[in-house]
């Protein structure tokens, strides 16, 4: 029994994270069929807005908020360095702005802070533990399960009750129509940005919390994880990166937990394979976006 | 068309060959392809730094021959193949010593580009037993114990000083350091006398660490110590991971725990029985040398070195120094000879090559760190009686 509950919550705090990151990715994809590759960046942002805060003397909290807030501008500063001046021109162009975008970053933050792992401050919670029906859990993978649950809540309200997710999701069925009828392009494709920055946000902290240093790199194994789990559940769907950041999780820790020694060495190598096949069954992924309208 | 350009070729590195030649008459040059970007960076720039402060200290003092040395290098971008075309481009800047990355995987194209152009190639900090003549040719040296010494003294310290009987191992499938420190430790540990009642692998950047605790769970019996051979950040996920749980059983390990903000990340609360064996100790009582050496650091850097890397980028630039002076020239082989024939006093503990029959195996003592409370102290100077075999 414990270990069915040790299993269901590790599943369930790595599928949270992998599907907020995933998220964030798809809901710039959705709208403009482009990758964001600066996007595990957003994630470095919030960590080393949080090393930045540490000495300030701030409660944990508000260092948190600033994390966040931090990300959604970077989130902001992406739309209007790497993707509007380029946006409507050609695809292989915001593919390498948005790779640039993501290299002086990276750079900035070694040049300026430093190559070397930094503190990220952790509240005691963080490092705590509880017991749940003989599992010993950190508390922290409850907080990530419950604040994947309330996001995705969250982001599926927006997205199906507000004005600017209706358009978003408008504008990600067909975006010429969407602006034919009056959806003001820069405006959603901002929003976009902001929303996935704010994700970006909240994923850095969960992440970084595990990790409690932050370093350059940071971002990279987040927004692989992201990619991936984007690809398996549906490059265009919302649902499709949340189930996909759940298989994705379930597939690496079924894999952990049933590997013996000698193979467990190849993980990565099993997971790949299955997400393969994954997609010869269902190359559109799992979940199948809207149909897909011309690029804009 | 083929023709020509490989003329232009030919006709542009007999130019730049001359130019080299000429740039040697007045200076010694010695490249660096150490990683300023990347996941190498963390071990290669306070090495760069570290090197930087020796060129200075030695271009004072009358450099080296009646010659002034100039310390070039280009970043490496913790990319193999960029490493190894960096070495071949320093090589065609008149380079007449390679200095190498801190990491077999990632310092040896460095080294093998040093070999082929009959140059003396030296990493800074690789510690894998593959970084040896064997592998890489008869001029290439690592400044670094080979892993076999880091896990020994390891598992002596656990078995023969502590009395810790039985041992959990974690290994990191990263890269060769972090399986090879692992294997030494194990076989060391069981020549001893000790038990290993469980290995379990770990992947670099996974940071969850559950399924390997709940088959540390399953086993239903605690360690005397828990031995995890991991890099990076990763390091303080499984140490954190592994105490948070109640496995309060202490904790060794190698080189790679020796960052400052991994000892700050385990802060008060975890940072407390964890033990690594490292290059040197910064403080008192490991070198007499080394207070000179902090002050020459602060002198050019404005503050204090943040991690013992810094010391093995002196070391490399000293001990080539030492042994071009030995040797009376640049020339290859006789820097090749003089590094095995001599012996070095480094700030990283005395130095005694083998010879290249015996790999360059380098002869070191180890230095021995304990975690109280988040901050590292010194326990001393380890050198293992027997090794395991490479």
């Amino acid at each position: 029994m414990a270990f069915a509950i040790q299993f269901t919550i590790d599943v369930l705090s790595l599928g949270g994270a992998y599907a907020l990151m995933a998220l964030g990715l798809v809901i710039v994809y959705g709208i403009l069929r482009l990758v964001n590759f600066a996007y595990g960046e957003l994630i470095m942002v919030a960590g080393y807005t949080m090393f930045l805060a540490s000495g300030s003397g701030l409660p944990w909290i508000i260092m948190a908020l600033l994390a966040v807030v931090m990300a959604i501008v970077f989130g902001i500063l992406t739309d209007y360095v790497a993707f509007r001046p380029v946006r409507a021109k050609s695809v292989t162009a915001v593919l390498i702005t948005s790779f640039a975008f993501s290299n002086l970053l990276q750079n900035a933050a070694l040049l300026f802070i430093s190559p070397r792992p930094r503190n990220v401050p952790l509240p005691e919670i963080f490092s705590q533990t509880v017991t749940i029906g003989g599992a010993i859990t950190p508390v922290r993978n409850l907080i990530t399960i419950a604040a994947s649950i309330v996001l995705l809540a969250a982001v599926a309200f927006l997205m199906r009750k507000t004005t600017l997710g209706i358009a978003m999701r408008a504008a990600a069925t067909n975006f010429t129509m969407a602006r034919m009828l009056g959806v003001p392009a820069n405006l959603i494709i901002s929003s976009a940005f902001a929303l996935s920055g704010f994700l970006a946000g909240v994923v850095g902290i969960l992440w970084i919390g595990r990790i409690g240093t932050v370093v350059p790199g940071v971002g990279l194994e987040p927004l692989l994880v992201a990619f991936i789990a984007t690809v398996i559940g549906g490059m265009r769907s919302l649902p499709g990166a949340v189930v996909g950041g759940f298989l994705l999780a379930l597939i690496d820790t079924t894999l952990n937990y049933t590997l013996s020694q000698d193979l467990l060495k190849f993980r990565d190598a099993f997971t790949f394979s299955l997400v393969i096949l994954i997609l010869l069954w269902r190359p559109q992924g799992l979940i199948k976006g809207p149909a897909s309208g011309q690029r804009t | 068309m083929m023709k020509t350009s490989r003329l232009l070729l030919a006709a542009t590195s007999f130019a730049l060959a001359s130019t080299a030649a000429l740039a040697a008459d007045d200076k010694i040059v010695i490249g660096g392809a150490l990683s300023m970007t990347g996941i190498q960076a963390p071990l290669d720039t306070p090495g760069y730094n570290g090197a930087q402060v020796a060129v200075k200290f030695l271009n004072d003092n009358g450099g080296v021959l009646g010659k002034q040395i100039e310390f070039i290098n280009i970043d490496g971008k913790s990319d193999p193949v960029t490493v190894g075309n960096v070495a071949v481009e320093l090589i065609d800047k008149g380079a007449q010593v390679i200095v190498a990355p801190c990491d077999f995987d990632f310092g040896s194209p460095a080294s093998r580009e040093a070999q082929s152009a009959g140059l003396v190639g030296i990493s800074t900090c690789a510690s894998d037993p593959l970084y040896s003549s064997w592998s890489l040719g008869d001029k290439q040296f690592t400044l670094s114990m080979w892993n076999t010494t880091m896990g020994a003294t390891a598992a002596d310290f656990a078995f023969k000083e502590k009395g810790w009987k039985t041992a959990y191992v974690v290994t990191d499938q990263f890269i060769a350091y972090t399986k090879s420190l692992s294997k030494y430790f194990v076989e060391q540990f069981k020549a001893d006398g000790g038990e290993v009642i469980l290995e379990d692998t770990y992947t670099n950047g996974d940071n969850n660490f559950s399924a390997q605790l709940a088959r540390l769970q399953a086993l239903g019996k605690k360690p005397d110590v828990i031995f995890v051979s991991s890099y990076g950040t990763d390091i303080g996920v499984i140490i954190r991971a592994l105490r948070e749980v109640g496995y309060d059983a202490p904790i060794l390990g190698g080189d790679a725990y020796d960052d400052p903000a991994m000892h700050q990340a385990l802060g008060e609360k975890f940072g407390n029985d964890v033990y690594f064996v490292t290059h040197t100790w910064m403080g008192a009582g490991a070198d007499p040398e080394m207070e000179k050496f902090i002050g020459l650091y602060k002198e050019m850097f404005g503050k204090d070195p943040d991690t013992s890397f810094v010391s093995t980028g002196w070391d490399t630039i000293m001990m080539i120094a030492q042994a071009i002076k030995a040797a009376g020239s640049t020339d290859g082989a006789a820097v090749a000879k003089a590094l095995e024939d001599g012996q070095f006093k480094l700030l990283t503990g005395d130095l005694d090559y083998g010879t290249n029959e015996e790999g360059h195996v380098p002869n070191k003592a180890a230095a021995l760190i304990e975690l109280k409370g988040g901050k590292p102290t010194f326990v001393g100077w380890r050198k293992p009686e027997s090794l395991p075999k490479p």
